[in-house]
């Protein structure tokens, strides 16, 4: 019986169908291939919870008036001719407002696109906010989205990696210890050809400054380490790189919206300045 | 037709019953929704201990003062039209000299008025700006993906009240009386419905802001 009304429900699906050029991705294109009405429900319900939510979420919600005066804001709406399904108000009206209509109850076809709304065409940085006369939270609405879309596994499939590798290392791109270290090492020689006895401090206690790269920096664009140290003797600041797991700032589970290694991450860089007794934490940006 | 309206048991009705379960149900239920909003509030890690009074203040101040903010002076056709829009909605029933005789006959008290013809002149502004509004949702493009048929009854309800007692005033289209009522029942309408439809935005509106004004104020920023 239940099942019969869920799919009752599906069937007069009249979601605004946006025609925009495919993104070929394996995270959209493979994920949802084994979603179902079912699955999606219990995530939407799992994570809007609607009924008991909290501020943040509610409040924007009874508070729209639906004004799109948020539209110029957005970067996306400017730079596609001003189409109105590129507006922050719109993103939210096709995927959170549609998703609590339905109370969840949609198809997989549906999510897909929501995915690629919240994923695609939205970078979360909350501009749209400064435009609202009500200030209200636009982007953080559109994170429960995505937050829905990450617990489905509808996720760009490289961030999903990327954050993948920061649960299972607290890296972003699968980084030994080994390697973090011996980069240093090397990068420290590198410097050394034009500062005399340059030294890249790792673990040392009691610095002013520790330095968080991104997993990006040792990995592929080394020279940002050797320019950073450069930067720092040249400026003759007491600063140290710490050893341990927790010194990658990428933090990709915060862009998908998982809380989980989002919070790990931040703990691993607390954790190294509380046992560095380090002043400051500086973060590659 | 109408009559029955002309009966004096329904004037006495909305003369007397009716406001009072409007205002009742309007000042209870806004701060019934809003004490609800603040306790949601509370029970959320990053809303209040990031709180700031002055932030607050400083950003609902940028916003409650027309072209005070980037997107006021962007849109300056939709600011010229809201701000003269809300304060007649807000202040003109408070301050009109035909409300202040009604208290005055009930309980004996009144208070500064404004005149009839400044007042008449607001109600125009008020149900032009509906207008302007109506026609925005139905031409502007990125309004009119976003308009859902309870915009346009949030609309009328704003627009009902003031449109009846400018007939009223005018004695245009029905008998004064009839008119009255009718007017008398929109009203009743307006505040009843302020708690339980998104008009709640004239309480919200306060939350909100300092929210966000305190949020970007604590990141050295600003929301206006």
């Amino acid at each position: 019986m239940a099942e019969a009304s869920v799919k009752e429900s599906v069937k007069t699906e009249d979601w605004v169908r946006l025609n925009r050029k495919p993104v070929a991705d394996p995270g959209f294109d493979e994920t949802v291939k084994n979603l179902t009405t079912e699955k999606i429900e219990k995530a939407v319900n799992a994570v809007l919870n609607v009924g008991k939510n909290a501020a943040r979420f509610m409040a924007p919600l009874e508070t729209c008036i639906h004004c799109a005066l948020c539209s110029k804001a957005c970067h996306w709406y400017l730079s596609h001719n001003e189409d109105p399904t590129y507006a922050p108000v719109a993103k939210v009206k096709m995927t959170l407002w549609e998703l609590i209509k339905r109370k969840g109850k949609v198809s997989p076809e549906f999510m897909k696109q929501v995915a690629r709304i919240v994923f695609c065409e939205c970078n979360l940085c909350r501009r749209c906010s400064m435009y609202c006369p009500f200030g209200l939270d636009i982007a953080y609405q559109l994170g429960m989205v995505r937050r829905i879309c990450f617990i489905l596994g509808l996720v760009p499939q490289n961030i999903l990696d990327q954050t993948h590798s920061l649960s299972a290392t607290l890296t972003q791109l699968w980084i030994t210890q080994g390697d973090w270290i011996d980069t240093m090492q090397w990068q420290e020689e590198e410097v050394r050809g034009d500062i005399k006895n340059v030294r890249i401090p790792i673990d040392k206690e009691g610095a002013d400054v520790m330095w968080c790269p991104l997993g990006t920096e040792p990995k592929v664009a080394t020279y940002h380490i050797a320019r950073t140290a450069t930067i720092m003797n040249v400026a003759g600041i007491d600063w140290t790189v710490a050893s341990q797991d927790g010194w990658d700032s990428a933090n990709m589970g915060m862009f998908i919206r998982d809380m989980e290694t989002m919070q790990r991450v931040v703990r691993g860089i607390y954790n190294n300045a509380m046992r560095l007794k380090i002043k400051r934490i500086v973060l590659t940006e | 037709m109408l009559d029955f309206i002309r009966d004096p048991s329904l004037y006495n009705f909305v003369r007397g019953p009716l406001v009072w379960i409007a205002f009742l149900v309007f000042i209870g239920g806004s701060i019934y929704r809003i004490r609800e909003m603040v306790l949601l509030a509370k029970k959320e890690k990053v809303v209040v201990p990031y709180m700031s009074l002055r932030f607050s203040l400083r950003s609902i101040l940028h916003w409650i003062i027309p072209f005070a903010s980037v997107n006021w002076r962007i849109r300056w056709v939709v600011t010229t039209v809201t701000f003269p829009f809300h304060i007649g909605l807000v202040f003109l029933p408070i301050f009109l000299l035909a409300h202040n005789v009604l208290i005055y006959e009930s309980w004996g008290i009144s208070w500064w008025t404004v005149s009839e013809g400044f007042a008449d002149i607001m109600t125009i502004i008020v149900i032009a700006s509906c207008v302007f509004f109506f026609l925005r949702r139905l031409f502007a493009p990125e309004v009119r993906f976003v308009t859902f048929a309870d915009d346009y009854l949030i609309l009328a309800i704003a627009f009902l009240p003031f449109i009846t007692g400018f007939l009223a005033y005018h004695q245009w289209l029905l008998p004064h009386k009839t008119m009255v009522i009718l007017h008398m029942i929109f009203g009743s309408m307006m505040l009843i419905s302020i708690p339980f439809t998104r008009l709640i935005h004239m309480g919200y509106l306060f939350l909100t802001r300092a929210y966000m004004g305190s949020d970007q104020g604590y990141r050295h920023s600003r929301d206006w």
